[in-house]
């Protein structure tokens, strides 16, 4: 098995040199540590020792050329070999080429001729990976170099005793930082390189959904303006008195819940839906709210069910409940469906307003927006007031607009006096 | 959402449910990702629980006891009239088997994973087909473990046939001790298999194509090996290639060995020359998934293969094929998936052969040590001199630990002798921490055991031995 020998940081922030000369020459066998070449880099020349024993079998650049940190620099390998496929998948650090033939089970795959393991627990290593710190870049100062968690800790605050040059000290290959979502793979386009992300169920799912209900609903979006100075003052005040972990639970998401399901039992057509084939309008007696929810892998929209019979520290519960599962992808099936309306909180995400897409087969889709400190005038005098923008996306093949703005102006008092919540609940 | 029929959505895919994939799927669950565990075969385990690890223990052990009523009498205990009923002893084997998959099965669904019975296929980068038995379901998943294992390898001619010819599976469930039988293969399969049956009553004859036992080993335990082979009445024939078999009563092998040709009769031949990757029928190009020349899946520490998002551990991407190596490549797999900066980082994965004794060892032998590099000192101490092992009437095997001689650090352990298996975790741990030779030393062990063994090994490597003469003493 040929090993790639890629060019190696050689500290003091040099990312590229010149070689001024090869010592090796294609063929020739070398030991672990000879030098083979010497290479000069803006702060001085530097020999580039072999990390294994073997025979050369290619030179990554030639005298006098320009070579870059991680480009390879060598290839290393048996006499005879070729150099085909010794820079393919991504070697185990254990060097899984090495294994002994499939036959029985080998000793454990020790790494022949490499540097060698840095000497720590499997603690401090697993604590220098979350810290991301490379153990082969530190000297430790424990009992015959044993690298502690205290030198973990050096390490990760800069001060690190750093290991005598050796050139061929790998770096930063510790601790890649967890992804969020699985990335693509990079490839030349005609135009540059391009990052292929292969898409998943869900943003597959997500994708025939909007374009689905593009194509179904004739989108119109109606937006207003509330004064939610007071509604804000309520919740920060029962916030401060509820007890034990309401304290925790408790948000104003429920409190616009409360106030929408208020508004639609005013405005029925908007918590319905439209039955194409048989021509028939089904407005609903139940008010069941889909919750948008933000996941790493994409948009997932639980459903609440009820939510003008419940109380608002149990929505709070169940919306808190429900984001966190459909992050965790452990909703049921039937937790996403039978929903009568949709809310988007996105006000904590910023932005004036949006026009959010209606959820097939709803008629309608309520957009709630940042709450920002303006001036605005409140009984007669210019005041500092909390306002907001609300916006609700609707099908105008069976919502007209006058009743979209009757609806919406309903749910501007219903957020802009919460005693009138009150008297709705 | 909108599901297609047969299309269906998870978090992540695992493919395998043998000891890596039912890990990977109970560890990711328990990271609360959303799971499915796809299996091939009707129960989950794999070749570990259904037909290797546990139910050639359970042979062992009834082999072990059965032939202990025969070396009893030292101890004033006569037994007279034992015999082994093979129905009965497999029964026994089979519930064993049955209870542990099933428990597996019960852990996988208790702690969120949904187990799905079926062959799967991948169709492209993010999607497995899945056949059921009764239909396709289609899998898109955000994430896949491919953990599907090996199976054992038959050269041409040598197939396991339900008669003659067997794999381990087979000599796993035979109802009828076979009269003579023939070992192809003397590696730790053929190893454990052949002792037992000859514990039972066959005549055992093994053949192995290698020069020595147990290449890569010390010369120590092969000593040992090929002493106790030779007492049990095991003939070994090394350097010897099976050529050809003639089936029949009784069947008749051909074995070339220097250019020479003999034969060897048979009643049923057992056949475990190796191992391969079960990557065959994955449409693993249509996910793109690199393998090496042999089949193997190549990854790196973090289990990641040639494709973002796709996992891969096990016997599938090589090395040991231990079920215990794959059990911690799948925690690294899982908690990689959910984002923690986990890596394959062992030092050592240690490795038991369940012959008798049985031969266990972790980090390095003596001659790979050399071949590192190292300039080692070893330290060995016999069981013969173990007052625990003489009240076992167990004194075959020793210890030898490795260290290097200037840091003093230890560098690997072999022990062979009764219980090796369940003392080579001290070991392991104790190179996994990076332990000295003092640090082992200055650590008090109870006696009278047979872990004092290890502790007197150590002392050895020392030159401060109790129990035993120092060098040069």
């Amino acid at each position: 098995m040929a090993f790639t020998f890629h060019f190696p940081d050689v500290g003091e922030g040099i990312h590229e040199g010149k070689i001024v000369k090869w010592l090796v020459a294609v063929g020739d066998a070398v030991k672990e540590d000879d030098v083979l070449a010497k290479v000069e880099t803006d702060k001085a020349v530097v020999e580039i020792p072999s990390p294994y024993d073997g025979v050369v079998l290619k030179l990554g650049a030639p005298e006098g050329g320009t070579i870059r940190v991680g480009d390879i620099f060598a290839v290393i390998g048996e006499k005879g070999e070729t150099i085909e496929g010794a820079d393919a998948a991504p070697p185990k650090a254990e060097e899984k080429a090495e294994a002994k033939s499939a036959e029985e089970p080998a000793a454990e795959p020790q790494k022949k001729g490499k540097a060698r393991r840095p000497l720590a627990t499997p603690h401090t290593r697993a604590y220098a990976r979350k810290k991301g710190v490379d153990l082969h870049a530190i000297e430790g100062t424990g009992k015959g170099g044993r690298i502690t968690d205290e030198d973990v800790d050096r390490a990760a605050a800069g001060g690190t005793p750093a290991k005598a040059a050796s050139a061929a000290a790998p770096k930063a290959k510790a601790a890649p930082a967890p992804r969020k979502a699985p990335a693509g793979r990079i490839e030349a386009g005609e135009e540059g390189p391009v990052e292929v992300v292969p898409v998943s169920h869900l943003r597959k799912v997500i994708a025939e959904n909007m374009t689905l209900s593009k194509q179904t609903s004739a989108h119109v979006t109606h937006v207003d303006e509330a004064d939610v100075t007071d509604l804000v003052a309520l919740y920060k005040n029962a916030k401060g008195k509820v007890e034990g972990k309401d304290i925790e639970k408790l948000s104003l998401l429920p409190f616009f819940m409360k106030a929408i399901a208020a508004a639609l039992k005013a405005h029925p057509l908007l918590n319905a839906s439209y039955d194409e084939a048989k021509e028939e309008i089904h407005v609903k007696k139940f008010y069941n709210f889909g919750i948008a929810v933000d996941t790493d892998e994409g948009l997932i929209v639980p459903v609440v069910r009820d939510v003008d019979k419940k109380g608002i520290l149990e929505l709070a519960d169940e919306v808190a409940d429900m984001a966190e599962r459909a992050r965790t992808r452990s909703l049921s099936l039937d937790e996403l469906q039978q929903g009568t309306f949709t809310i988007t909180n996105i006000g904590p995400l910023g932005g004036l307003f949006a026009t959010p897409i209606i959820r097939q087969p709803e008629l309608a889709i309520v957009g709630l927006h940042t709450i920002q400190e303006k001036p605005a005038v409140h009984e007669g005098e210019i005041k500092v007031r909390k306002l907001m923008h609300l916006s609700v996306s609707f099908d105008h093949r069976i919502i007209d607009g006058a009743e979209a703005a009757r609806f919406m102006t309903d749910l501007r008092k219903i957020v802009s006096a919460p005693e009138l919540l009150m008297v709705k609940l | 959402m909108v599901v297609g029929a047969s299309v269906r959505g998870c978090q992540v895919a695992v493919i395998g449910g043998g000891p890596g994939g039912y890990l990977a799927a109970i560890r990711l669950a328990q990271l609360k990702k959303d799971v499915i565990l796809v299996e091939a075969e009707p129960s989950l385990g794999g070749i570990c629980l259904n037909e290797g690890c546990i139910p050639s223990k359970a042979l062992i052990h009834a082999a072990d006891f059965y032939s202990a009523t025969k070396t009893s009498a030292v101890m004033g205990i006569d037994v007279e009239g034992a015999s082994v009923d093979m129905d009965r002893l497999i029964d026994w084997k089979e519930a064993i088997v049955q209870n542990l998959t099933g428990g597996v099965k019960f852990l996988a669904e208790k702690n969120g994973a949904e187990v799905l019975h079926g062959r799967a296929r991948f169709k492209g980068e993010r999607a497995l087909e899945v056949d059921t038995g009764d239909g396709m379901q289609e899998i898109e998943f955000e994430q896949a473990v491919i953990a599907t294992g090996s199976s054992a390898f038959f050269p041409p001619g040598f197939e396991p046939d339900g008669d003659v010819i067997l794999g381990s599976r087979e000599a796993l469930s035979l109802r009828e001790v076979p009269g003579k039988l023939v070992v192809i293969g003397a590696g730790y399969i053929g190893l454990e298999l052949g002792s037992v049956y000859r514990k039972f009553g066959s005549e055992v004859t093994m053949v192995e194509f290698l020069p020595e036992l147990l290449e890569h080993h010390d010369e120590d335990l092969r000593k040992t090996l090929s002493k106790r082979l030779d007492t049990l009445g095991i003939d070994v024939h090394l350097g010897s290639k099976a050529t050809a078999i003639e089936k029949g009563k009784p069947s008749v092998i051909t074995v070339e060995r220097d250019g020479e040709t003999f034969t060897l009769e048979a009643d049923k031949v057992l056949v475990s020359v190796g191992r391969r990757p079960n990557t065959g029928d994955l449409g693993l190009d249509a996910a793109g998934v690199e393998t090496d020349d042999r089949g193997f899946i190549q990854v790196n520490d973090r289990m990641e293969t040639s494709v973002p998002g796709i996992y891969a551990l096990g016997d599938v991407v090589g090395g040991a094929l231990l079920a215990h190596k794959a059990y911690r490549e799948a925690k690294v797999a899982a908690e990689v998936i959910a984002g923690e900066p986990a890596a394959f980082d062992n030092v050592v994965v240690p490795a038991v052969i369940y012959t008798d004794p049985e031969i266990a060892w972790a980090g390095m032998s003596e001659r790979e040590a050399k071949e590192e590099g190292y300039e080692v000192v070893t330290g060995t101490f016999p069981f013969r001199a173990s007052g625990r092992a003489m009240t076992l009437n167990a004194p075959e095997g020793y210890v030898k630990t490795i260290a290097d001689a200037g840091t003093k650090r230890i560098l690997g352990v072999y022990i062979v002798g009764a219980d090796a298996s369940e003392m080579i975790s001290e070991a392991a741990l104790a190179i996994e921490m990076g332990a000295f030779l003092d640090d082992l030393a200055g650590t008090i062990h109870p006696h009278p055991t047979l872990s004092e063994g290890l502790l007197e090994s150590v002392d050895a490597a020392l030159g401060q031995a109790i129990h035993t003469l120092n060098k040069g003493q």
